[in-house]
């Protein structure tokens, strides 16, 4: 199928999101649509499905002009579309969800166990090792876009849409995802792959189009588009090189002792973070990271052990946890853990110091106080009146990062907080995150970006099957090594490891 | 207000008519007649806007008592068992009473608002203990407080001189809240609308308020702003519990002077759909609870006036509320996103 979109307008209020818009797609080609957050490049997407219908221009399919009125019109003419958020059913199991994509059958149901092993099969082809029987709500999210995937499969798109499918992927998941986008493209689908990764450019894809402040500002060939000059289109200018933190902190007190822990799947994690260190916490998704963050931030009861900051107790099992304005938290999924969707960007912000605030609340006058902090972590559009709700995943990061990192705390714990972030605004908040740790800050950073860990932390735990199974100098360790303790290919050594950090200080 | 909402409040009141017109034809009746007629019961003498202000004072405080716990996301329908429970409690306090007779008044109020809240944390408690779903145990509990009042006028508290019908004794006139003149406007009502000024500013300028609007956009919060879930759910319905039991003693010990059965008159449902109506807005809810007390007070003027049943009037509620939620739900359809 080869998609000509020309002209393309999309006004929302006052917002122009996408503006005289020209994009080609070719069958059997991978074109992969960058740009920051807000470049407009969900919206030109959502305008080819049938989402919203363009104010301007036209879309040609295969050299006749279509309009698009629905989703219903776009599946219909052989497009399909990985959203950010999965459309699948989560209370049906896998194979049901994959029945429904199938579309109307006959009334009665014949021969159906012939058409679900045949089902089934073409499952096993294209996702193995997802189980037909589970629940869509149980599978993790490489399974949920494989399972998104096999469905668009089903229904023999011509054209297919993935919106940010690697933002939250492990390194060995975006490689599955990364042959099977090829596998479609070999295929003759013709597939567009919105990403903020320069990885995944490198890895799949066959042209370029880059998207600013909703213009097409660039559409070359792969090869003709390096890091350096898809940074320049998609930023317009290079963007702030952030400093990696200098100095060793190994001379420095321990700020943030996590002693014993054990919580939900995480078992006696023992870490220390000292004063102006960074260190780093990897893993695979369901490794514990995410249980022991949570725990940390007062937001799940920990079952044993001690969270101790400066020398305080933090946390411990059984003890109602009480927010701590001395430290900050940047929560996973900041929509569902960290703001309140309706309310202003002003009063979201109050939230970390809510109970200082006097009993007579001025809700307009802690947004006017708002405005400045929004200016200064560019959240966009910076309108504090706002509702929270309103904005762009990438912005809302920048909103609670905003919070949670301007109050200067003793230590901070950050899960994944640059997770579907731009180049300049991921670059803003690590500025701002390890500034703190350059100001005696004790910072532990949850990331699966393996080469930013490298870069920027001072040491990096490894957490596998809830143990933490090795601690690296950050300084002394490559990608390949990291990579192999995350997946447990460091096996027999990192059991035998597992529990025992004291080595990297000896 | 903006112009969307006027194009709503347009589109709902041209609904309505439309639909209560039709009722009318179908009863055999000129719809032109009976809404004038509509409006000179409710409000076409002295006495008319006095009998609609009482119909609406328990319909408001019941609207309160449900928007409460609303803004922290809770669907509380148990203004009506509240409001059953407050009469009867304030009524216990009354027969029982054996203090100095100056004090018997606030202690029948205070009783009754006691006894309103104290029923309102039984679905609170529950919620927070064992995750029972708000809705049903209030809507549940509206039965057995109603019964419980049917059960004590025919049985322990009924009145021996009342010749078998069913009613406890009369409140005495020093157990009755002071009404205005010789219409039946009581105090209540004047309570009722401080309760409406406090509310609006407590949710809208104070802390709590705005604890309850965090809360309510995402209870996950707890953990960030350091307030308990679990503690203002038990906050919130007891404050409704408090002004539904209001409404219940004052209906009790001055409009019917007794307690005796279906006191609520269908209060607590009609205050839960003012308070759906108003979106939990204090301000609206104000003017949507005096239109619907007018509009059911106008029934016993219609049954003499224009000779049908005053039930007419029930159905013209009902049809007024599916003309607004008719109205939204076209707002809704309007502006839906994918």
């Amino acid at each position: 199928m080869h998609l000509l979109l020309s002209g393309i307008g999309k006004r929302f209020g006052a917002v122009q999101a996408v503006v005289d818009a020209d994009l080609e797609i070719r069958p059997g080609e991978v074109l992969s649509l960058l740009g920051e957050n807000g470049a407009g490049k969900s919206t030109l997407m959502k305008l080819l499905y049938g989402v919203h219908r363009p104010d301007a221009g036209s879309i040609t399919i295969d050299g006749r002009p279509m309009s698009i009125d629905s989703p219903r019109t776009a599946v219909a003419l052989g497009i399909g579309m990985v959203f950010q958020q999965s459309t699948l059913i989560p209370a049906l199991s896998v194979r049901e969800n994959l029945v429904l994509a199938l579309g109307e059958g006959r009334w009665w149901i014949g021969r159906r166990g012939q058409a679900l092993r045949a089902l089934d099969e073409r499952l096993q082809a294209l996702a193995p090792g997802v189980d037909p029987e589970a629940a869509v709500a149980e599978l993790s999210l490489s399974q949920l876009q494989l399972v998104e995937l096999v469905k668009l499969r089903l229904r023999a798109a011509r054209c297919v849409v993935l919106d940010e499918p690697s933002a939250a992927l492990a390194p060995a998941e975006a490689q599955r995802l990364w042959s099977l986008i090829r596998a479609l493209a070999a295929d003759g689908v013709a597939v567009v792959l919105i990403t903020h990764k320069l990885a995944d450019v490198r890895a799949c894809a066959d042209r370029v189009a880059v998207m600013r402040a909703g213009r097409v500002v660039a559409q070359v060939g792969a090869a003709d588009a390096d890091d350096d000059r898809i940074v320049g289109w998609m930023v317009g200018e290079a963007p702030p090189a952030v400093r990696a933190p200098s100095g060793s902190p190994a001379s420095r007190p321990p700020r943030l002792w996590i002693k014993d822990v054990s919580v939900g799947v995480a078992r006696g994690i023992d870490l220390q973070v000292r004063a102006g260190e960074i260190l780093g916490l990897a893993g695979i998704s369901g490794g514990g990271q995410a249980e022991l963050a949570e725990a940390i931030a007062g937001a799940r009861p920990i079952d044993a052990g001690e969270v101790i900051l400066d020398g305080e107790l933090l946390r411990a099992p059984r003890r109602a946890p009480s927010p701590s304005s001395r430290l900050g938290v940047i929560p996973a999924e900041p929509l569902r853990n960290a703001v309140a969707p309706a309310l202003s960007l002003g009063v979201n912000l109050a939230l970390r110091r809510f109970g200082e605030l006097p009993f007579r609340v001025d809700r307009a006058a802690l947004e006017r106080q708002a405005a400045q902090l929004l200016e200064r972590f560019a959240v966009r559009p910076a309108d504090p009146a706002a509702p929270a709700g309103s904005l762009s995943g990438g912005n809302l990061q920048k909103l609670v990062a905003a919070r949670e990192l301007s109050q200067r705390p003793a230590a901070v714990v950050a899960c994944y907080p640059t997770m579907g972030l731009d180049v300049t605004a991921t670059a803003q908040v690590y500025e701002t995150l390890f500034g703190l740790a350059g100001d005696g800050t004790a910072v532990l950073w949850i990331s699966e970006d393996l080469d930013d860990l490298l870069h920027y932390a001072h040491r990096i735990a490894v957490m596998f099957e809830g143990r933490v199974v090795r601690v690296l100098d950050a300084a002394q360790t490559t990608a390949f090594e990291l990579g192999a303790w995350m997946t447990g290919l460091a096996g027999p050594v990192g059991r035998a490891a597992a529990g025992s950090s004291d080595e990297v200080f000896a | 207000m903006s112009r969307s909402a006027v194009r709503d409040a347009l589109r709902g009141l041209l609904l309505f008519l439309v639909l209560a017109s039709t009722f009318f034809l179908l009863i055999g009746r000129d719809p032109v007649s009976m809404f004038g007629a509509i409006l000179t019961a409710a409000a076409g003498s002295g006495y008319a806007v006095g009998e609609s202000l009482v119909r609406a004072t328990p319909i408001l405080l019941c609207a309160l008592a449900t928007l409460v716990p609303a803004r922290l996301g809770l669907i509380s329908v148990g203004a009506e068992g509240q409001l059953y429970a407050g009469a009867i409690a304030g009524t216990g306090v009354m027969i029982a009473w054996a203090g100095p007779p100056p004090l018997l008044l606030p202690a029948v109020v205070l009783g009754g608002m006691a006894g309103g809240a104290l029923w309102a944390l039984l679905p609170a408690l529950l919620r927070n203990a064992a995750g029972v779903n708000e809705t049903i145990s209030t809507l549940m509990l509206n039965f057995v407080a109603a019964l419980a009042v049917t059960w004590l006028v025919y049985g322990a508290w009924k009145n021996p001189q009342s010749q078998g019908w069913p009613a406890t004794v009369e409140f005495p006139d020093i157990a009755r809240l002071p009404t205005l003149g010789d219409s039946r406007v009581h105090a209540g009502l004047l309570i009722a609308l401080a309760a409406a000024v406090l509310l609006a500013w407590l949710l809208g300028r104070t802390r709590w308020g705005l604890g309850l609007d965090v809360l309510c956009s995402n209870p996950r919060l707890d953990s960030v702003t350091s307030l308990s879930l679990a503690r203002q759910v038990l906050l919130t319905m007891a404050v409704g519990g408090t002004l539904a039991g209001l409404a219940g003693i004052a209906e009790a010990s001055v409009v019917q002077g007794r307690l005796q059965s279906d006191l609520a008159q269908g209060a607590g449902l009609s205050g839960f759909l003012v308070a759906w109506l108003a979106g939990n807005r204090v301000g609206r809810t104000v003017w949507i609870a005096l239109g619907v007390g007018a509009l059911l007070a106008s029934g016993d003027g219609l049954q003499m006036s224009e000779r049908v049943p005053s039930s007419v009037t029930l159905v013209v509620q009902g049809l007024l509320f599916v003309a607004a939620l008719g109205a939204a739900a076209h707002r809704d359809r309007g502006t839906r996103h994918v």
